[in-house]
């Protein structure tokens, strides 16, 4: 089979505009902004109850209304995205270290410590990724930090098992048996040789994984696990409103379209990074 | 034979899983600062002395692998203990809950399968556009929006604004709602292997022959079809959980997943110990089972 490669004029033809891969970006760009610059934004505390302005609906003074004791919907959206992206993407990069790091590691070490570190994932595996977290946040007590790491636990089986199939099928390969006749001792092997070519895939898995991350932490703090009630989050926005959702629709809504509009993004973004960084398998898929 | 060595060696994995459960859940009990005793020691005031008795009679002076075979071996019997809050039996209290969350769960999941197989099958023969963009669509919509914001407009929109359903207690739209979110979770794949085998020549010579394309559908998609998507349905019953969790807390279904948040909020351990066993005991019998009926009717399986 030949191919025929067109010719490239000049660097632009990389760089095409497309509004599916540019407005996910800029939707999550805006987001993290948001998230950054919360307090100047918000125009109220999120904790402040306005007694006499319950269930308020949206007008000049409350953009997005007031909750079901008088807290500003708008202000308690914008500082809810600090902990909905701190602790969706800190689980995802817990995810990462714990599953990618740990499963390297172990797999470069040889075979018993790969049968060893498997075997207690698979052990753990059989158990659903958010009653693990459940059961972990019972364990290590509510909280931003404990909600990160059982979120990074129950994620991380993922990374170590997309680790391992993509390490087994470069460490056949030519460069590192060479690299291994050389003398060079496994985790040096793994660290120089090994992973700027794993890297790749294990980026494309974290985008995969990070929407549904996000998803269970805003499913964990919708069922009051995510974090404690002064850190607002959209999950607890959500259940919180849900008791008064015939007095205040607007309390629910803004949260619920948020969450949808950060997950969407991010389902979309995953799957550009991983049309780019993967361009065989979406061949071979299609 | 090979194929009862398969179905032993299922059984075996199966066996050992659930132990690892059982050691983690009675493990939790102990990470968790402070015992029963504690507890009633904070409401009531005990006593030294007879917090010490209490501990003698509940077996908690004993060393840990002794503890945890007695409470394994009651937890067989279906022997809880009690609640710290209530009082009564644990195990009576997820008898009553178990039912309602086992035809939430079994219909949602049969909906999910049939709904995927459905659409799939559906894209597949007949090609037809839309029905490949709900492919896609559904399987965006099952990883991109959580099930209980779906779930909250659900009311929204049927409960509050239409008022086709009341607000509590209908399984109506939380079936629907976690269906759809299981089938996103395998149409996909179910596709993409569906296709390939409509392109095999067995297919194509049923083409050929000139039987109609139900008939083809019937006698060589569905029989493609069904293995697949059992062996993806276990993707389906972790999301299942996530799903039967939230939509009874928000639907009000008195069922094993508002039992164990309960139990949750108000530190009830032995309650949440029971709730989060029985239902990972209850998934990983469901996946060997699935397992098994995927050996039997796939027989390359057992080669």
């Amino acid at each position: 089979m030949t191919l025929v490669m067109p010719a490239r004029t000049d660097g632009k033809a990389r760089t095409r505009f497309s509004v599916r891969a540019f407005l996910p970006a800029a939707i999550l760009v805006f987001m993290v902004a948001v998230a950054l610059a919360a307090p100047w934004i918000a125009p109220f505390d999120p904790l402040d109850q306005d007694l006499l302005a319950l269930n308020q609906p949206p007008g000049p003074e409350h953009w997005l209304g007031t909750d079901h004791i008088g807290r500003d919907v708008f202000s308690r959206l914008v500082m809810g995205a600090r902990t909905t992206l701190l602790v969706g993407l800190g689980g995802a990069f817990a995810a990462f270290v714990f599953g990618a790091g740990f499963g390297l590691v172990a797999l470069s070490l040889g075979r018993v410590s790969e049968a060893i570190l498997f075997g207690a994932i698979d052990l753990v595996r059989a158990m659903p990724g958010v009653l693990l977290a459940l059961l972990l946040i019972v364990a290590l007590g509510e909280g931003v930090g404990p909600v990160t790491i059982a979120l990074g636990i129950s994620f991380a089986p993922f990374f170590a098992y997309v680790a391992r199939a993509i390490y087994h099928r470069e460490a056949a390969k030519d460069y590192v048996t060479a690299a291994q006749l050389f003398g060079g001792d496994p985790l040096h092997v793994l660290r120089v040789h090994l992973a700027p070519n794993l890297i790749g895939g294990l980026v494309t898995q974290a985008a995969i994984l990070l929407p549904r991350c996000i998803v269970t932490e805003s499913v964990l703090s919708f069922l009051g696990l995510g974090s404690s009630p002064d850190a607002p989050t959209w999950g607890r926005m959500v259940a919180e409103a849900s008791r008064y959702i015939e007095l205040a629709p607007h309390a629910i809504l803004a949260p619920v379209l948020a969450i949808v509009l950060l997950t969407l993004s991010l389902s979309f973004f995953g799957d550009n990074v991983r049309r780019t960084l993967d361009p065989l398998r979406e061949e071979a898929g299609s | 034979m090979k194929f009862l060595a398969n179905a032993g060696f299922d059984l075996g994995r199966m066996l050992i899983q659930a132990l690892g459960i059982v050691v983690i859940v009675f493990l939790l009990a102990r990470v968790v600062p402070g015992d029963v005793v504690d507890l009633k020691a904070i409401e009531g005031d005990l006593s030294a002395s007879q917090q010490q008795e209490m501990r003698t009679e509940l077996g908690l002076d004993q060393p840990l692998i002794v503890q945890f075979g007695q409470w394994s071996w009651r937890a067989l019997h279906g022997d809880f203990g009690d609640s710290i809050r209530f009082g009564r039996p644990v195990g009576g209290m997820v008898r009553t809950a178990l039912p309602v969350t086992l035809v939430f769960a079994g219909l949602s999941f049969v909906l999910a399968l049939v709904l995927a197989i459905g659409i799939a099958v559906g894209a597949v023969m007949t090609g037809s556009r839309v029905l490949r963009s709900l492919v896609e669509i559904v399987n965006i919509w099952s990883i991109a929006l959580p099930t209980f914001c779906i779930g909250v407009v659900g009311i929204l929109i049927f409960s509050v604004w239409l008022h086709w359903l009341p607000v509590v207690g209908s399984m109506l739209l939380p079936i629907l709602i976690i269906g759809i979110d299981g089938a996103g979770q395998i149409v996909k794949p179910l596709y993409e292997e569906l296709r390939e085998a409509a392109t095999s020549t067995h297919v194509r010579t049923a083409h050929a022959k000139g039987l109609s394309p139900w008939r083809i559908t019937v006698r060589h998609l569905l029989p493609t079809a069904v293995p697949v998507a059992l062996a993806l349905s276990g993707l389906v019953l972790a999301g299942l959980i996530a799903g039967t969790l939230t939509m009874e807390v928000l639907f009000g279904l008195p069922g094993l997943g508002s039992l164990m948040l309960n139990a949750i909020q108000g530190r009830d351990y032995p309650v949440i110990q029971a709730a989060i066993l029985v239902t990972a005991i209850g998934l990983v019998v469901v996946n060997a089972l699935t397992d098994l009926l995927h050996r039997m009717i796939d027989p390359r399986l057992s080669r």
